[in-house]
């Protein structure tokens, strides 16, 4: 087949209606994971995001044993989680990695013991492990959409507060900046976040929409809000171009996206002025 | 004006096992440049702490403008935005992209909810003024990360000083700096404090620059040992007290 032949076979596979919400539903998660990911990779929550999305494996067991939807289940299930094991990193005077570690291989077990006794889950787990984003949904779309609309209000309203609380916490608090406050509603909101993409994007791979884009913006910007938007931004053209890539070649969606991200990354070390930036 | 900007009743903070301050009352008023003396491990950090309510206390009270410090360490917005703090060691992570105009602009922020454009030029104008007096306004651009020791001091006493505040609270803040800078730094603080009627609170370990510079003394070692103005505090007896007798002896023969 020529290459003309290849790229008319794209254009039309992205004028299909499920393309069309693949696409917007890999920008959404893009965008929020780019916007949740700056703040995230700062305050050093990286592994933090990988435990919530491992988590949900253990929530959707949970779910599908009670004989509850699982996309019901999953965001209280996050949000409680989330805060469960923040809780308990407060409490317990360990290695932060290492009781993370405890927090995802364990759910990640005990998830897939639960879904074995369903016969009917046992061979969907590598859609649950790597999502589907062909599979989403306009509602997934709406609730994606909706989720993005409250990252911003929430990152907007607070952005001065947030970036003084990451930079310096006891001067935080001497300004007024509720602290305990502040931190609980990003935790809640980013797993949020990672609870409403697992189903596009699965729960292994969704750690990177939250990190890599903010990585490569880190290298990339100079000030702290030029930092938010070349993450949110990148995040968004990594879902394009994974999308695309994974059109072209028949690739599986999620993990192109999050090649695209690397490749991203990479070219992010490669800009000029990065030996400047990174002190 | 004539009331005093803060009050410290009976205060009492734990840190962890060990009762670090006890038993500690004072005020601080308008217009005076308060120090707090004391050897390391004395609780003068630990006692700034709790009055911003950094650290919880076991008892006490603290009232800052007249307004009740919580129990859980909250004050009116109001106050707090009259507040500024400098910590001992201002240890952030390098990695943070923040420039100086962006961080001194936190200072300036209500640090409520409010829209990410607030401010406007009324912002940007405090942001150049404040960084104009500490002679940093071409550092404007430059990252946080990448300053010397010297210059990031400036720039945080320019989040301090970019709106109007009634207490500064500053621990060792000059540290590391060189004698002119720290002169500079005193002088700064002085015009403050003389104009504009700050009050100052400062825990410092120059016991020279105290005698020259402020105006009331707290000599701490966990209880707070003595109190007045330095002639009055920084006595052999005193510094006796606090330090050890082998400090004045070394002191004597300087």
């Amino acid at each position: 087949m020529t290459i003309q032949a290849e790229f008319t076979r794209v254009i039309d596979l992205l004028q299909l209606p499920f393309m069309h919400r693949a696409l917007m539903g890999s920008v959404l998660t893009g965008l929020m994971g780019g916007l949740m990911g700056s703040f995230t990779i700062l305050r050093q929550l990286s592994f933090f995001s990988d435990a919530l999305g491992e988590s949900a494996l253990l929530g959707i067991g949970i779910g599908v044993l009670l004989g509850l939807d699982p996309s019901w289940v999953i965001l209280p299930f996050a949000a409680l989680f989330a805060l469960g094991v923040a809780y308990f990193l407060e409490r317990t005077h360990l290695w932060t990695d290492a009781l993370l570690n405890i927090v995802c291989s364990s759910s990640l077990a005990i998830g897939i013991i639960l879904l074995s006794f369903r016969d009917d889950y046992k061979g969907g787990i590598t859609h649950l492990l790597f999502g589907d984003i062909l599979a989403v949904r306009t509602s997934d779309l709406v609730f994606s959409g909706l989720m993005l609309v409250a990252c911003v209000i929430f990152i907007g309203l607070t952005l001065r507060s947030q970036i003084l609380l990451t930079l310096h916490e006891s001067m935080a608090i001497a300004r007024g900046v509720s602290v305990s406050a502040q931190r609980t509603a990003f935790i809640v909101l980013l797993s949020l976040v990672v609870g409403i993409s697992i189903k596009a994007i699965g729960v292994l791979l969704i750690s990177a929409f939250v990190v890599i884009p903010a990585c490569a913006a880190r290298l990339l910007s100079r000030t702290f809000v030029q930092y938010i938007l070349i993450s949110a931004g990148l995040g968004a053209l990594s879902a394009v171009i994974g999308m695309i890539i994974s059109a072209f070649f028949d690739l599986p969606s999620g993990p192109s996206i999050v090649t695209a991200q690397l490749a991203i990354f990479l070219l992010s070390m490669l800009a000029p002025n990065r030996r400047r930036l990174v002190l | 004006m004539n009331d005093p900007v803060l009050v410290v009743k009976e205060l009492t903070v734990d840190r962890e096992a060990y009762v670090a301050v006890q038993n500690v009352s004072f005020t601080v008023p308008a217009g005076m440049d308060t120090a707090i003396v004391g050897p390391n491990g004395a609780g003068k950090s630990t006692l700034i702490q709790a009055i911003l309510g950094i650290l919880p206390r076991r008892s006490g009270e603290v009232f800052v403008l007249g307004q009740p410090l919580s129990p859980g360490g909250k004050l009116p917005p109001a106050v707090r935005q009259q507040i500024a703090y400098l910590p001992q060691n201002f240890l952030f992570d390098r990695r943070i992209p923040i420039t100086v105009r962006e961080f001194v602009g936190l200072g300036w922020d209500r640090l409520g909810l409010q829209l990410p454009w607030t401010g406007g030029r009324a912002r940007r104008h405090a942001i150049q003024q404040a960084l104009n007096q500490v002679d940093a306004w071409h550092l404007c651009q430059q990252p946080v990360s990448a300053l010397s020791g010297g210059e990031l001091k400036r720039v945080l006493l320019a989040y301090c000083l970019v709106r109007p505040r009634r207490l500064l609270v500053l621990d060792e803040a000059p540290a590391g700096l060189d004698v002119r800078s720290e002169s500079e730094f005193y002088r700064l603080l002085h015009q403050l404090k003389k104009d504009q009627g700050w009050a100052i609170l400062q825990v410092s370990h120059d016991l020279d620059m105290v005698r020259r510079s402020c105006d009331r003394v707290l000599c701490i070692n966990r209880t707070l040992l003595c109190q007045g103005t330095p002639d009055h505090s920084l006595t052999p007896e005193n510094l006796s007290l606090a330090y050890g007798p082998e400090f004045v002896r070394y002191r004597h023969s300087c």
